[in-house]
Order: C-alpha cells, then sequence, then structure tokens
C-alpha cells in the first residue's frame, strides 16, 4: 500500500509516523520547510476546553499522545503542564460559566474560579482586568518546534521519505490517484490532504468542495525573562492570549480573523492592540521590549470542526481544518487517519467525517 | 576550550555546532536558524547571519543565492511594550 501526504505540519506528519508504524510505504511532501505552515508559528496551547465532546475526546487522546511519541522518537518536545487558565470580563461570565458545566459534564477537570486564585498561579496578574477566570490544571503549552522536527525525525526512522522545499499536486485519472511533485507521477492508494490553510486548493484538484475557512493570526514574543509565568492565559473576551516559552519569551498574540490572501504580513496595528491589553493585563512587562512579530495561517472546517476521513473520491482523505486548535487535536486525528486507512474504521475520528 | 569559534555570540553558538545541526539535516537556512537559534538573538542576526550562510554554503554546496536570507522579522529595532501601547486608542 502506498499513501501520499500532502503538507509537512502536526497533522500531517502525525499520519505519516502512525502508518509507517504499521509498516506502510508513506510519502510526505512539504511545500517549502518543515515549520512553514502553522505548526511552525503557533503558541502551542494545550487544552481540553472544548464546547463538544468529539474535540474533548481528540484532545484528550492528543495530550497522552505526546508523552508517548516524545520518547518514542526521543525528542524532548518541551512540554510543560502548568494549567491552561481562560479568562473572560463580566460580560462573558455566563458563556464561561456554561462551558465549564459541559466540560465538567464530560468528564474534564475543569474549575471555574476567581482572579484572585489566579493571582496565586500567576502573581503579576491584574485581577481588576477580568472577572472570571476557568482553569485546567492538565493543560499547558507545547514547543511547536521539537513537536514538528521530532514527527519528521520518527517518520524517516520509519522509512518515510519527507521531502520539504517539495510542492505538490493531485490528480485523479479514473479512479487512480496520481502525486506529482519533483518533476515525477507517483500512483499512490491514499492521498492524505493536511495542506492546512492550503486544503482547499488541493481539495479542489480532484474535484471535491471543501470550503474551509482561512484565518490569519498574529503574534510575538519579547525579550527573555527568568521563567516566572507558568499556564497559558487566553482572554476570551479580547482574544489577547500569553506564555512563557522555554527561553523565557513571553509568546502573546491575538485570536486570529478570517482572511481571503493567503499572505503573512506583520502588522504594527496588531502590536498595538496587543500591547495595549498585555500592558493591562501584566502591568508589569511595560517594559518589555517586542523582539520578533509575525503571522500564521489556518483553516477552520464547517461549524468550526477538523474535517477528518475519505471523501466521496476514493482513497482521498481529508485531514484539515483544525483551526485554532491543532496543536491540541491533530496528534489524535493523525493517529485515527492511520486506523481507518489500516482497518476500514476508526470510531475517534468518525464525528468529523467529510 | 581551544579553538572555541563562536559563530554567534547572542546565543553563544560554535561553528561546530551549526556544523552538527546541518549534518543532521537542518540544512537550509529556515531550519538551520529555528533548529540552533542562531540569528534569533538580541541582534536578530545582525552580528551572525553571513557567518551561518557561509558555513552552510561550505557545507552544502549551494551558493550564498540559492541559500537566500531569511526574512526579516519586525521590528528592526525592539520596541518596548508601553511605547507600542500608548500609540493607539487614547480615546478609549
Ligand atoms: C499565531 C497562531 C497561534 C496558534 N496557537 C495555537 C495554540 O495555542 N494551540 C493550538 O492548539 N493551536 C494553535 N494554533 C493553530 C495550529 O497552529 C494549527 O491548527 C496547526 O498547526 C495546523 O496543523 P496542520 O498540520 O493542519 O497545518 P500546517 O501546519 O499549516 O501544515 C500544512 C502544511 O502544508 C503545506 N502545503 C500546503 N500546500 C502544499 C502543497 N501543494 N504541497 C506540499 N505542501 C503543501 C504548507 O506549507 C504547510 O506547511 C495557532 C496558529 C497560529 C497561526
Ligand atoms: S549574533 Fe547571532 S543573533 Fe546576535
Amino acid at each position: 500500500m502506498k499513501v501520499a501526504v500532502i503538507g509537512g505540519g502536526v497533522a500531517g506528519l502525525s499520519a505519516a509516523y502512525f502508518l509507517a508504524k504499521s509498516g506502510v510505504d508513506v510519502k510526505v511532501f512539504e511545500q517549502k520547510y518543515l515549520l512553514y505552515g502553522a505548526s511552525g508559528r503557533n503558541s502551542g496551547g494545550l487544552t481540553l476546553q472544548f464546547n463538544n465532546e468529539p474535540l474533548i475526546r481528540l484532545a484528550k487522546r492528543t495530550l497522552e499522545l505526546y508523552d508517548s511519541i516524545q520518547s518514542e522518537v526521543g525528542f524532548n518536545f518541551l512540554l510543560r503542564k502548568d494549567g491552561y487558565v481562560k479568562i473572560a470580563s463580566e460580560r462573558d461570565e455566563a458563556k464561561l460559566k456554561e462551558e465549564v458545566e459541559f466540560q465538567r459534564r464530560n468528564g474534564v477537570n475543569v474549575e471555574l474560579v476567581e482572579p484572585e486564585f489566579v493571582r496565586v498561579l500567576f502573581p503579576d496578574i491584574n485581577t481588576s482586568a477580568f472577572s472570571v477566570a476557568s482553569y485546567f490544571a492538565d493543560g499547558g503549552v507545547v514547543f511547536p518546534w521539537p513537536v514538528v522536527w521530532g514527527l519528521a525525525k520518527g517518520c524517516r526512522e520509519l522509512g518515510v521519505e519527507v521531502y520539504d522545499y517539495t510542492p505538490a499536486n493531485v490528480e485523479l485519472k479514473g479512479n487512480e490517484l496520481i502525486v506529482k511533485a519533483n518533476g515525477e507521477s507517483y500512483k499512490v492508494d491514499y492521498v492524505i490532504n493536511a495542506a492546512g490553510a492550503w486544503s482547499n486548493e488541493i481539495s479542489k484538484q480532484v474535484g471535491v468542495e471543501l470550503g474551509n475557512k482561512v484565518y490569519k493570526e498574529e503574534i510575538c514574543v519579547t525579550e527573555s525573562l527568568k521563567p516566572y509565568v507558568d499556564p497559558y492565559v487566553m482572554d476570551i473576551s479580547t482574544g489577547v492570549y500569553f506564555s512563557q516559552s522555554m527561553r523565557g519569551e513571553i509568546v502573546g498574540g491575538i485570536l486570529g480573523s478570517e482572511t481571503t490572501t493567503l499572505e503573512t504580513k506583520a502588522s504594527l496595528d496588531f502590536l498595538t492592540s496587543y500591547a495595549k491589553r498585555i500592558t493591562e493585563l501584566v502591568p508589569k512587562l511595560r517594559g518589555m521590549a517586542i523582539l520578533r512579530q509575525w503571522a500564521g495561517l489556518y483553516d477552520v472546517g464547517r461549524n468550526g470542526m477538523p474535517v477528518i476521513g475519505e471523501t466521496k473520491v476514493k482513497g482521498f482523505i481529508q485531514l484539515n481544518g483544525f483551526g485554532r486548535h491543532g496543536m491540541s487535536l491533530a496528534l489524535a486525528a493523525g493517529e485515527g487517519v492511520a486506523e481507518l486507512i489500516m482497518k476500514g474504521r476508526s470510531s475517534i475520528i468518525e464525528p468529523f467525517k467529510p | 576550550m581551544k579553538d572555541r569559534k563562536v559563530v554567534c555570540r547572542c546565543e553563544d553558538l560554535t561553528e561546530e555546532e551549526i556544523i552538527h545541526a546541518i549534518e543532521l539535516g537542518y540544512d537550509d537556512l529556515e531550519s538551520l536558524k529555528r533548529f540552533t537559534g542562531a540569528t534569533t538573538g538580541p541582534c536578530q542576526g545582525k552580528g551572525c547571519l553571513m557567518h551561518v550562510i557561509r558555513i552552510l554554503s561550505q557545507k552544502t554546496g549551494k551558493s550564498v543565492d540559492e541559500i537566500g536570507v531569511t526574512t526579516q522579522r519586525q521590528p528592526v529595532n525592539p520596541v518596548p511594550l508601553y511605547i507600542l501601547a500608548a500609540k493607539k486608542g487614547d480615546e478609549e
């Protein structure tokens, strides 16, 4: 059996890794360098604080897989489970409360807490800048780069060809799937469309309408500080979030918005909005300098859910639409797709079928 | 500690470490700078980018043109948050 994966982000590499573990002949095509996509540009926040049960299940399994994969491939993902905190202003109190109740009913160990509780976790937070919070103790932050490198290393050691700087196209000839890349044609049994923000285009090549929305999100880092912010903090009322990387930088951004162009220009507008809110939330950061800023693109599937599973074109599999949560979801999704190919079905990805 | 050729002062990286990363397969400029941290320190590569490109060119046989220059990430000089915060929305 031959499988081609289009896209060398966390989703595509995860599927490739699990297929290779089952002995499948897999090739991964990445149009630029590994880390070019959202998987190389994100803030690494990991949580189970979702609004529906299938997402919670996927996220729970993904958290487990981080632990097992990093030891299997011998790569330190710099994963810290120091908690994921959602904070909210008064107008979003009811929403957050409802979310917490739903999550608790679904077995997620999340708590609704007062600002004072957050201050114990992170003493420099300004408790008057928000009115309530939701705390998930087992969430945290992963550094996305070693995740991608580690998966790529694991893949290569299992015999997967990971081609970087190699854009690929798919062609449907009769009912044969042909992948064109490197000036060559590869006839394959399955194509996995894990092209992130570019997935719509790949899908169109075989005549399948996907209709994912593309979002652009901006993010930046400050100079390094000694480690002192433990949890990942997400302000659901303004979309501003931050955490501290292992290098000590404060990594922060603002939740993305829909875009029609696939460009990743960084803006001054973003920096000023971010600076305004972050200095309200953490006044002590006022004197810190911004060192770098950048933007990334991700795709959001229908109803905000990922799209995972085989399409009407036999052998053409979607593995995309992860939106703002690919780091929390994609490892289990990749494992599920491998199971689908090997066994014909996978219950964990069933709710996301195209 | 003899012969310790520092390439990137900000991140304290030697020529040997850069070469080791290239040999592990991080052999394009984008991957190399992310894997080693070279060019990502406070000076943002002003002091080391050309050295890194030279080493990469010597190890891979690619020309400096083929290797290309990595995207310059704004801001060019670090700007403190309070200055950015003051720039906007005083009317709010
Ligand atoms: C600023 C920012 C912050 C984020 N923060 C978080 C967070 O805290 N937590 C979280 O869970 N998620 C976060 N995300 C979302 C997360 O990054 C994505 O959901 C995830 O990385 C998606 O992975 P992917 O593999 O599906 O896509 P990508 O990583 O985008 O990979 C797709 C790849 O396909 C390649 N490709 C496209 N077309 C072709 C072609 N024709 N041939 C070959 N290759 C092709 C692209 O170059 C790209 O590398 C954030 C995203 C951004 C931008
Ligand atoms: S010398 Fe390398 S980043 Fe400054």
